[in-house]
């Protein structure tokens, strides 16, 4: 008997054993007989995946992709969505990415989501497509810096945008009204079309209890966008553009004479200033920062639709973006093409996204369709007007250049290690020295300018 | 078993011994495969250069101890990253864990104590564990949420007009800190109670009985009978609480934001460790990993010698007490 259970036990741990090392052996075995399995689809090139994956980091592409494209019977489509906060996105991505060679072909990524801050990074690299190669002509109706961005240093472009993204200064109404005694687009852009005149009415809403902005961050990208600099030269020396410089002074002061908050820009304490009862005159955005941000100014009992317009601000500036790129080895190519048409020359569905979702789409005949149309009017949180018309002005000016592969890590570490200084903790040179670090522990190869 | 062995002579070949080897292997190979071939590439990784930049892939180049150096170069403010990271550690731990071990060895004492005979010892035992149940990184993010600048605390106090608006919990270096202390604090006593109270009930209750007869209070039997008997178990707890602490990770990274607020003296040593495998740079992470491998190393070596050569000495009292009876 107790021999018996010696063996028992014996082989139960053996059971372990085995199931804790088959375990690791586990992806190596796969791949192998992988190869094989992978003839047969080379023998027909035009059979296509049942599986389509989509690498995005949150959940806005989704929704649109879910409400306006139609998938194609036998497919499951197949999200995974990672937050980019610290850079999460992109470590899974990129994981996912370099592995692509060897995932089976069900777990291949086909399409993958990037913004604007990064998406050099993957479009100049070999784990994205020239998507002529799978049957897609880029349009003349698509914006001309929503495909630059797109294409590698060769000009081979690697995907589309399904929103060009001119941005606009969106202010209360009220608020203007009480401010400066007007709250026509018109006259509000002529008292804020130089940063001169913005600052001058800061200090006037500052005396009337008034916010100018309410996120230390908001006018960033007003300026960071307008830089005449890359981040990082040729030789990789970090080099701060005088534009940088400029959002620093100005936000210097804006902390000090309480223009503004010490909140970041997606912080709850910046959006809850968008509530009926909030005191913030001027908010800084694009058209996907209607349903992105602004939800709190659309709440039904909270909110105030309708108390808002948008002018072009002192500076022209796009802010963001979202790239839909096509990934290397996606066994998908049909549906790619299909997905890339229907959110850019599909003039249906970008009609609908500006009809219902307040969008700014990447096709120029729709834009031009609404922005001359004088019954179109958002009302969905604008008073009734024309955003379209205005962003189409601002649209034309967008340029894409001095765009750096370290952008992301760049833009937002200098906000994160800012703030800390804004809000009082540290003094200037240390955040500075902060941001420095950070560099350093990011991209060793950035040249900073104290070392 | 001697009368099994005479009964049936065949049994007298079976070796047990191999047996012993068998049931312990799976440890030695999970423990060979999953951390000591890891932790040698971790050490050969620490003298290379090896990092990405997006998805080029730099190195890896050997660089000797470029690594350790770079650790240790003052930057311009003159202050050693890792002097610092490590200092933050060794605060928010010893912030955490003095009243975790006060709390947890009172609670230990009121629960086994046979004159207070506590009921609902069970539902206690729960409670006090619940938190430990809950992931580090959701109890953070309550926390977070709680102190944020537009949470339920900040609200609370600017009504009773402690603070103004401009008030912020996370801009304070005490006020983080204790916050990361209070959770691991709350997160780990509970744990900490049910492993002293183990220890303590293994102790003979005559012992108790008889020092009480003696004529001994309850401060007497806990420092003269509880405490040494317990040292074994107890410096088995110290150590692996401050093992866990050298590598407080989770807690600071989300309330914090992975930022470490204030001016990073919230950021410890994993977080720093973590920072720089952002861009995959095994080399830099290498060498943090090998120094908090000496630092857990020597302090576990310290803390052992020094409390085990404190219970020894109780053991030979009891002795000599023997030996006169």
């Amino acid at each position: 008997m107790k021999k018996l259970v010696a063996i028992l036990m014996a082989a139960l741990m053996l059971v372990g054993i085995v199931a804790c090392t088959a375990k690791p052996a586990e992806k190596p075995a796969d791949q192998p007989a992988d190869q094989p399995a992978d003839q047969p689809v080379a023998e027909q090139p035009a059979a296509q995946g049942k599986v389509f994956n989509i690498y995005a980091w949150n959940e806005e592409f989704k929704g649109f992709f879910e409400k306006y494209y139609t998938v194609p019977e036998g497919i499951t489509v197949n999200w995974i969505i990672t937050p980019s906060d610290n850079g999460a996105y992109q470590q899974k991505l990129d994981e996912a990415l370099l592995n692509q060679a060897n995932a089976k072909d069900d777990d291949k990524i086909d399409m993958f989501l990037a913004e604007a801050d990064y998406i050099g990074k993957y479009v100049d690299s070999d784990y994205t497509m020239d998507i002529s190669k799978i049957g897609f002509t880029n349009a003349p109706t698509q914006y001309e810096y929503t495909i630059k961005a797109a294409s590698d240093v060769n000009g081979v472009c690697k995907g589309v945008s399904f929103q060009c993204c001119p941005a606009a200064v969106i202010y209360r109404k009220s608020i203007a009204k009480d401010v400066l005694g007007t709250d026509d687009p018109a006259e509000v852009q002529a008292a804020m079309d130089t940063w001169e005149k913005f600052d001058a009415v800061a200090a006037q809403a500052k005396e009337k209890g008034y916010l100018m902005t309410a996120s230390f961050a908001e006018t960033f990208r007003a300026f960071s966008n307008n830089c005449t600099m890359p981040w990082v030269d040729a030789n990789n020396n970090l080099q701060f553009d005088p534009q940088i410089t400029k959002w620093i002074d100005q936000t210097d002061n804006y902390i000090k004479n309480g223009y503004t908050l010490t909140a970041g820009v997606w912080d709850a304490e910046k959006t809850n200033e968008m509530f009926k009862t909030g005191k913030t005159m001027c908010f800084f955005g694009p058209a996907w920062y209607y349903n992105f941000c602004m939800t709190n100014a659309m709440d039904p009992e909270q909110g105030c639709v309708g108390d808002w317009c948008i002018v072009k601000g002192p500076q022209a500036y796009f802010w963001g973006g979202t790239w839909l790129l096509a990934a290397t080895g996606s066994d998908n190519t049909e549906m790619l093409k299909d997905i890339f048409e229907t959110f850019t020359v599909n003039e249906d569905v970008c009609t609908k996204l500006v009809a219902n979702e307040g969008q700014f789409p990447n096709n120029t005949n729709v834009v031009d369709k609404f922005a001359n149309d004088p019954t179109w009017g958002n009302t969905m949180i604008l008073d009734g007007q024309n955003d379209t018309a205005v962003f189409a002005e601002l649209a034309k000016d967008i340029k894409w250049e001095n765009h750096t592969n370290y952008d992301q890590i760049l833009n937002e570490g200098l906000q994160n290690k800012l703030q800390e200084y804004f809000n009082g903790s540290v003094d200037k040179d240390t955040a500075m020295k902060n941001f420095y670090q950070l560099i350093k522990e990011t991209y060793p190869n950035i040249v900073l300018p104290e070392a | 078993m001697e009368q099994i062995q005479t009964g049936k002579t065949k049994r007298k070949s079976v070796s047990y011994a191999k047996w012993g080897y068998i049931f312990i292997a799976p440890f030695f190979i999970a423990y060979i495969v999953f951390t000591l071939v890891p932790q040698f590439l971790t050490i050969y990784n620490s003298f290379f250069e090896t990092y990405r930049v997006g998805l080029q892939q730099i190195g890896p180049n050997f660089v000797g101890f470029d690594n350790y150096k770079a650790l240790f170069t003052p930057d311009s403010q003159g202050t050693i990253l890792i002097l610092k990271y490590a200092a933050n550690t060794m605060i928010l731990w010893i912030m955490g864990a003095v009243p975790q071990f006060v709390i947890a060895m009172l609670l230990a004492l009121f629960f086994t104590s046979y004159r207070l005979n506590i009921k609902g010892q069970g539902f206690f035992k729960t409670v006090i564990y619940m938190p430990n149940l809950i992931m580090a990184a959701a109890f953070s993010m309550l926390f977070y949420t709680l102190f944020s600048r537009v949470g339920p605390i900040q609200a609370l106090l600017e009504g009773w007009g402690v603070i103004d608006h401009t008030f912020d919990f996370f801009a304070i270096r005490i006020s983080v800190r204790s916050m990361i202390a209070l959770m691991n604090f709350l997160m780990w006593f509970g744990n900490t109670t049910i492993v002293l109270m183990a220890g303590i009930m293994g102790i003979d209750q005559a012992l108790f009985e008889s020092a009480t007869i003696d004529g001994a209070n309850s401060v007497q039997v806990f420092f003269r009978v509880t405490l040494p008997l317990l040292m074994p178990i107890f410096v088995y707890c110290l150590i692996t609480a401050m093992i866990g602490g050298i590598q407080m990770f989770d807690v600071p990274q989300v309330l914090s934001k992975g930022d470490g607020v204030p001016n990073g003296t919230t950021r410890t040593l994993v977080m720093y460790l973590n920072g720089y495998l952002k861009t995959k740079n095994l080399g830099m992470s290498g060498a943090i990993s090998v120094i908090m491998f000496i630092i857990t190393g020597g302090l576990g070596a310290i803390v052992y010698k020094m409390l085990s050569a404190q219970y020894k000495e109780p053991k030979k009292h009891r002795d000599r007490g023997r030996n006169v009876q």
